[in-house]
């Protein structure tokens, strides 16, 4: 089975909030700032199992020593909050493939 | 002609009735009109409708975004008065790539400019209304009626 970031995010305490309840815009910088390595994505591109929301261009970001991942992640009623959590080498090359290069 | 209608987070007052208002005005251009909301928006337009008159099509807002795909909807519509809503319509439309309108309101006029801003420097398409509006709908009622007169 593939895996959901919604359901990892309801069954697992394996991810820190680095901010919530926040703007897109904001949520962006952080993670320009917080990554060690960045690539940019279309709004709906899929990562790690669902379609990123968010005003292009979106950044994800990479710790690749601590091996993490850090991504936005949007709801209606609570903004946007940046979301870290573990990736393994084959979910990071997959989203390479989705690099807008901006 | 199917068009989606994006239904953002339900504290506005205005949002609701002009959920239904801007349903029946598309139903009667002779659209197919689903509105995708979260469960509260949902409920509080299912439940201004009991005797299910206009017989609203409303689906949820996050299984249509994971669903959707280019060339579903022929016009979007999306209500935007939050951070997120500005995000949720520019996501919804680049997948979409169909012609599309944001009705952009809040009770504050920096917002107001601060959303607009949002959606044009996302590269969107979107012919954008706004107008600062908050309990009452009229507003954004004049703002919608002059602006889907383009997709006529």
């Amino acid at each position: 089975m593939s895996f959901c970031l919604d359901t990892y995010l309801q069954q697992s305490d394996n991810y820190e909030i680095h901010a919530s309840k926040a703007g897109f815009k904001d949520c962006a910088m952080i993670i320009r700032f917080k990554a060690d390595d960045l690539v940019y994505i279309k709004p709906g591109d899929e990562v790690l199992g669902v379609r990123v929301i968010g005003i292009p261009p979106i950044p994800i970001g990479f710790d690749h020593k601590k091996g993490t991942v850090f991504l936005p992640y949007t709801k209606p009623c609570h903004g946007t909050s940046v979301v870290e959590l573990p990736i393994d080498e084959e979910e990071v090359e997959k989203i390479r493939k989705l690099d807008t290069g901006k | 002609m199917k068009a989606l209608v994006l239904l953002g987070c339900p504290e506005t007052p205005s949002q609701t009735p002009m959920a239904v208002y801007v349903f029946s005005k598309l139903t009667k251009m002779g659209y197919d009109v689903v509105i995708a909301a979260n469960p509260a928006a949902a409920k509080l337009v299912k439940i201004s409708d009991p005797e299910e008159l206009y017989n609203l099509c409303i689906v949820d807002l996050e299984r249509t975004l994971g669903e959707i795909k280019q060339g579903d909807y022929d016009l979007l519509v999306g209500f935007v008065h939050k951070d997120a809503a500005a995000s949720f319509f520019v996501t919804f439309e680049q997948i979409l790539q169909c012609r599309s309108l944001a009705l952009v309101f809040s009770r504050d006029a920096d917002e107001v400019e601060e959303f607009v801003n949002l959606i044009d420097e996302s590269g969107s398409n979107a012919l954008i209304a706004a107008v600062r509006a908050f309990h009452n709908p009229s507003p954004i009622k004049v703002k919608f009626d002059r602006a889907i007169k383009e997709f006529e």
